[in-house]
């Protein structure tokens, strides 16, 4: 399907499937079309061609309160006139369950976001993610078909969010309902989906397990996207691949020519300079301490290249110290890259998580 | 941080403002009380006998009723039409809502005696017999702008993504506005319906043009006054003007509700988080 805005194109021919039960990620920077999508299958939004099915309905033409789906926001939309078990109630109430039956779903359903007792709350006396769990709650206790969740975690704290994605990775596992996560975040991306799908300016970049998407990236947007791996111009040939003057190991590829190395920062080991090395080296410009090790900045020595590395463990090795790198074998992943001009597609900085 | 000093000047000028403002009302309320007919001091001192006196009158209970029954209407219909109105500018697309809602606002800026005038240029012309009805009709046009003023703001205030999640949820357009937008905009168009009751109960000069054989209650105090000068006027106007001040206190009343006593009675489970500052006003 397409959704356009006047000239601005928000999806380009995008299709997307998703089997029941999957828990399937959007995945994107602000811009990329991934909400209007989410927002066409809800039914707020129309799509300008193509059609929306769900379980094998027809439900283009259907406005949002006649399908079959329900959506956690970004921000928590509660109805502020109504206590916590007025809003849980809300939808069961308009499908006119009977009461005592209703009273249990609502029972149930702050049970599973563990939120039994606050029934009598108001919706103002909640934290933030005590509001984003009834509105979790508000949604599922229709039993939708399709949940969808529309960055419900962006307006949290960190430690609330971490807690939060536990959280929701047990509802899928007890639900067994199909969910479509927004988020810009590949952090979480990566944490919770069976399925990422990334998008960028209103198309499909690549659909795959959080596993291909990290390992195999299909474009240097994705990489970038994903893990935030080094993204370098190279040239392969059959057993090696040379990059930034250095010739290294090649993985099994059918990349021939021109090509980017996707290499990921954990894969690159750092050692004090030494005589007799013979690959890549280069001076350390920054490092940050990350707990489990540290994350480091280098300057190759042809100028004009920076490789992000991580350690795990070990002494900081300080800026300005001359270094040897060591790529670990079968770690660069190539992409073919067409004239040599072409720069390095950058994406918006990443949410600032190291994975 | 320093103390102000208030100047024995401006402190005068407000004197002297709520003295020139209030001093009228004063008078008038007083000497509806007074024991003898006279109009001007030595006050000799209270009775009701004046109260009495047009409560016995029946052209003053037919006016009562009359302009009762006419404040009743107009606040009844504008209540019902305003609120229709008021919705579908707030859900208007915003190309078209400006152009709107000045033309729905308009009638304020104008003059009582041209939309009198105007009106009665219009029942003359459609043979319309001047009525209750037509100044019914004049106070509906008199009162709406107000109560869209209100109701608009109030709809205006409202998140339109609780409406999405009202449709997510199943309910359609009628039902979301039934159990979303008219519980959280209630006290508002209560307090505008007041509002309504209260500009139409002593409207004077459209209703002056429109008039047909029957009286209300200002029209009453002015063919009153044409005749004697007695303390029935004061105690008639007192009345008026008390059924002014409950029906706008009740309107303020009920508008500032949310921001005062609801925030007050949720301030005890507010402590639990003393970071966050959250006014509902």
């Amino acid at each position: 399907m397409s959704r356009t805005f006047g000239e601005v194109v928000a999806l380009a021919e995008v299709s997307i499937t998703v089997a029941p039960g999957e828990f399937v990620t959007l995945l994107g920077p602000s811009g990329c079309g991934k909400t209007t999508l989410l927002r066409i299958i809800a039914g707020f939004d129309r799509p300008s061609s193509g059609s929306v099915w769900i379980d094998g309905d027809d439900v283009t033409g259907r406005s949002a309160h006649r399908r079959p789906v329900n959506m956690v926001f970004q921000r928590p939309t509660l109805f502020p006139h109504l206590d916590v078990a007025g809003n849980v109630s809300f939808g069961p109430r308009i499908a006119k369950t009977p009461s005592a039956e209703r009273a249990r779903l609502v029972d149930e359903a702050l049970a599973v976001v563990r939120l039994d007792g606050y029934q009598r709350r108001r919706a103002t006396e909640l934290s933030g993610g005590q509001m984003q769990r009834v509105a979790l709650a508000r949604a599922i206790v229709n039993r939708p078909k399709v949940l969808l969740l529309d960055e419900p975690l962006s307006a949290l704290d960190l430690a609330i969010r971490l807690e939060m994605e536990e959280e929701l990775r047990r509802l899928h596992r007890e639900l067994g309902a199909t969910f479509v996560y927004v988020t810009h975040d590949q952090r979480e991306a990566l944490a919770l989906s069976d399925r990422i799908m990334v998008f960028s300016s209103g198309r499909i970049e690549q659909v795959g397990t959080p596993d291909e998407i990290y390992a195999r990236p299909a474009s240097p947007f994705v990489a970038r996207l994903v893990g935030d791996a080094n993204v370098v111009p190279a040239q392969a040939d059959a057993r090696s691949v040379v990059v930034a003057g250095s010739r290294l190991v090649s993985p099994d590829s059918d990349v021939r020519g021109l090509a980017w190395a996707v290499i990921r920062p954990e894969h690159i080991t750092l050692a004090p300079s030494a005589p007799g090395h013979t690959g890549l080296s280069g001076t350390v410009v920054d490092l940050a301490y990350r707990g489990t090790g540290h994350a480091y900045r280098v300057q190759l020595d042809d100028g004009s290249t920076t490789l992000k590395a991580e350690t795990v463990g070990g002494p900081a090795i300080g800026v300005g110290t001359r270094v040897d790198l060591t790529v670990a074998e079968n770690s660069i992943h190539l992409l073919a890259r067409e004239g040599d001009l072409e720069q390095v597609p950058s994406t918006e900085p990443g949410s600032g998580h190291a994975p | 941080m320093e103390h102000r000093q208030r100047s024995a000047f401006t402190t005068a000028v407000v004197v002297v403002a709520v003295v020139f403002l209030f001093a009228p009302l004063v008078v008038v309320v007083l000497f509806s009380f007074h024991s003898v007919g006279a109009l001007t001091l030595p006050f000799r001192g209270f009775s009701l006998r004046w109260y009495r006196e047009i409560w016995r009158s029946p052209e003053f209970r037919a006016a009562l009723r009359n302009s009762a029954i006419v404040a009743t209407t107009t606040a009844l219909v504008t209540l019902v039409l305003g609120t229709l109105a008021a919705y579908a500018l707030s859900k208007a697309r915003s190309r078209w809502r400006a152009p709107l809602a000045l033309l729905l606002f308009l009638p304020l800026t104008l003059p009582g005696l041209f939309v009198g005038l105007a009106l009665l240029i219009v029942f003359n012309r459609t043979d319309q017999q001047l009525s209750l009805a037509t100044v019914t009709i004049a106070h509906l046009v008199y009162v709406m702008p107000y109560f869209m003023l209100l109701a608009v703001a109030a709809l205006q205030r409202l998140d339109p993504s609780l409406d999405e999640a009202a449709a997510d949820l199943g309910a359609g357009p009628l039902l979301t506005f039934v159990r979303v937008t008219l519980p959280q905009v209630w006290p508002v168009l209560l307090a505008a319906t007041l509002l309504a009751f209260a500009l139409s109960f002593d409207e004077f000069v459209i209703t002056f043009f429109v008039i047909g054989p029957d009286s209300t209650l200002p029209m009453f105090i002015f063919s009153s006054l044409r005749r004697t000068v007695d303390p029935t006027i004061n105690a008639i106007s007192s009345l008026l003007l008390t059924t002014s001040v409950v029906l706008f206190g009740a309107a303020f009343a009920l508008t500032v509700r949310r921001g005062g006593v609801a925030a007050l009675a949720s301030r005890p489970s507010r402590s639990t988080q003393p970071g966050v500052l959250t006014n509902g006003s």
